[in-house]
């Protein structure tokens, strides 16, 4: 058990700089999830944590090691990666053992791990069997598995799931979590898919250019995203944004395009009174529209007309055109409307996001 | 149910269509030519001689197992082979796996280890004629005799004409397994060479325990052809000592027969002697290449 802590951490290769000062904190027993689009450096930044990266600048501490020069081996870490890295002419077992022989563990011990893994991910049956008999899901499990005897400091996993269909990834995910809950060590996972990071990280890393956007646990990404590119990344369907002018009338603050006139929520006025006459970005989620119904107040409701029209069973997705700009809309599955028909949409005031059009920091 | 016959009938009669170019192929250039050697070998098959070849039968065959000559072109034969495939087998995984990983110049590096292969053999073949017995009298001429004189004398004459041909059958051979082997190592996914980074610092220990498992197919792949060419092996020897026969291999000797001597069915059945001897080489190659099922587990 321990905390992972990067100061200053950079990476650079001859032309790119692939990691930028990022700093970081994990704590024991956190699982912490890295997110980001491929090149934004998360698995640049796993793979300095493991030894097979170089760090270019900037420290790496596991537990109170400084382990910037200290080979892989010894780092007490263990790895998942996403294409399993099972040798094809090992079986489930040697494949399991694999870390502990190379380390010259005594055979019964090695059996008693690999054993108490195996029934720990249900995997007993395919000991004595090779690696290109399994399936993806079972080949995930041995690989796991490997990580799991033997009983490393701090788990890594490197896109671990991205290989799988969508239906066992889901099922994955859920066993990932429940393994966490029970071995309770710190884990770094590193993923593209930000439905894996919001439903696994105790905690998540939002990068981007090499750069930490950033860190919060998943709702807080969520409700409170620090910046435009946090917000859009967060959610799915992604977050609707709106170039809008703020504009000051009657005593309040309104935000104003083509076709468009909402009033700022109360909660934002404050903050958005220095960008009075400017354009700011408003931010909506699809799930924060609904079609207005004649009890919404007035001034949080506008103008859309139906683009297309995607049921989904337990929700609808309205593509819709206002305001200049194509926005999402998830509605009740009970609503009825028609491809073209003219509608009006409420959105629910205090989860509008403003954010700097230069910035792009939220406001 | 009669349209379904009908359509299974062409569907077939299109299978052997489809098949039919690919089959006169390897009739005319592999079947033809070996089914052609085979009854050579069991006739008296001479140009110099007038009328029909008489079938002899194995009288070839026997009259070689009783040859010491032939055992002794047999012996050098299979040393030269096992040697050379050795060598090239080292040198070559040392280059693929000082090539598997980026560095500066890794381009003119691979130029550097591959040129001995891309290079005309013929024109290599002087080069190294030349470096091992200098055409003009100087100091190192003067050494390279001294050498070549203390190998002969050491192991008989011939030696030095083995050692040099097998350096160059290295020198050439290795440049070619290297690449191949490389093309393996590359093959590999990068992750299986990584895991084994995290559990040991020890590169030998990573080498033995996950590099060769891995390879391994391409490591039987290699020992074939590097066998095969060296068995097979007539130009390289023929060229680096001018036809003169002062080492036999069995493609010498064959080539002798043959075409100096006019004795085609002798050495008809001079070259296949080895032939059994090498099936089961290969067949070991390929048992290691594609393991049966079961086995190990």
């Amino acid at each position: 058990m321990a905390q992972v802590m990067m100061k200053n951490l950079n990476k650079k290769y001859d032309e790119v700089h692939a990691v930028k000062d990022v700093n970081l904190h994990i704590r024991d027993k956190e699982f912490m999830v890295l997110v980001g689009p491929s090149g934004c450096g998360k698995s640049t930044t796993l793979r300095m944590v493991a030894g097979l990266e170089e760090i270019t600048a900037g420290e790496i501490m596991i537990g109170d090691r400084v382990v910037n020069d200290l080979p892989p081996k010894d780092r007490d870490i263990a790895m998942v990666f996403q294409n399993y890295a099972l040798y094809p002419h090992m079986t489930v077992y040697d494949n399991m053992a694999f870390g502990l022989k190379m380390r010259k563990f005594p055979k019964l011990e090695i059996q008693k791990r690999v054993q108490e893994a195996a029934e720990i991910l249900g995997i007993q049956e395919l000991l004595r069997r090779k690696p290109r008999q399994l399936s993806g899901g079972q080949r995930q499990r041995v690989a796991v598995g490997r990580a799991i005897v033997r009983h490393p400091q701090v788990f890594l996993f490197d896109e671990p799931l991205s290989n799988l269909d969508a239906k066992l990834r889901v099922q994955m995910r859920v066993e990932l979590k429940r393994l966490h809950e029970r071995l309770e060590t710190t884990a770094i996972y590193v993923t593209h898919d930000q439905v894996e990071a919001m439903t696994l990280g105790d905690r998540v890393v939002v990068m981007k250019d090499g750069w930490i956007q950033q860190v919060g646990e998943p709702l807080e990404l969520y409700g409170k995203p620090a910046n435009k590119f946090v917000a859009g990344f967060i959610g799915s369907p992604a977050m609707n944004f709106l170039d809008v002018k703020v504009a000051d009338a009657n005593g309040a603050l309104w935000a104003e395009a083509h076709g468009l006139r909402v009033k700022v929520p109360p909660a934002h006025t404050s903050r958005l009174m220095p960008y009075k006459g400017q354009q700011v970005t408003l931010g909506v989620r699809p799930e924060d529209l609904q079609l207005a119904s004649g009890s919404d107040p007035s001034e949080y409701v506008f103008d859309a007309v139906v683009d297309v029209v995607e049921p989904l069973g337990s929700e609808i997705l309205l593509d819709l055109r206002a305001a200049n700009s194509t926005i999402v809309a998830r509605v009740e599955p009970t609503v009825r409307v028609k491809v073209h028909e003219k509608t009006r949409l409420a959105m629910t005031p205090d989860r509008a996001h403003f954010f700097d059009v230069n910035t792009e920091l939220a406001i | 149910m009669r349209a379904a016959t009908t359509t299974r009938r062409r569907d077939i009669q299109l299978a052997y269509l489809l098949l039919a170019p690919t089959l006169l192929l390897l009739l005319t250039v592999l079947a033809y030519p070996v089914g052609w050697e085979v009854w050579t070998s069991l006739t008296d098959l001479s140009p110099l001689k007038d009328g029909p070849p008489a079938f002899v039968g194995l009288a070839n065959y026997r009259a070689f197992l009783a040859d010491p000559e032939f055992w002794r072109a047999a012996a050098v034969t299979v040393v030269y082979a096992a040697v050379t495939s050795v060598a090239k087998l080292a040198l070559g995984t040392g280059f693929a796996l000082l090539l598997a990983r980026p560095f500066r110049g890794r381009a003119l590096v691979f130029l550097a280890v591959f040129l001995p292969w891309a290079y005309p053999a013929s024109v290599s073949v002087i080069g190294w004629y030349w470096t091992l017995s200098p055409p003009i009298p100087t100091a190192y001429s003067v050494l390279m005799g001294n050498i070549k004189y203390a190998v002969d004398s050491a192991f008989g004459g011939g030696a030095w004409a083995f050692v040099s041909v097998t350096l160059f059958n290295i020198w050439r051979g290795s440049s070619f397994i290297g690449v191949f082997l490389l093309a393996g190592i590359n093959a590999i996914p990068p992750q299986l060479f990584e895991c084994a980074v995290l559990e040991s610092k020890s590169p030998w220990r990573r080498f033995w325990l996950v590099t060769v498992p891995l390879l391994k197919p391409f490591f039987a792949l290699a020992v074939f052809l590097s066998l095969a060419m060296a068995f097979a092996d007539l130009a390289n020897v023929w060229m680096l000592t001018g036809g003169r026969i002062v080492f036999p291999v069995i493609g010498t000797h064959a080539y002798w027969l043959a075409i100096r001597g006019g004795q085609f069915g002798a050495a008809s059945a001079l070259s296949l002697m080895l032939v059994p001897f090498f099936l089961v080489v290969l067949l070991v190659c390929f048992r290691i290449f594609d393991p049966p099922e079961g086995t190990g587990a």
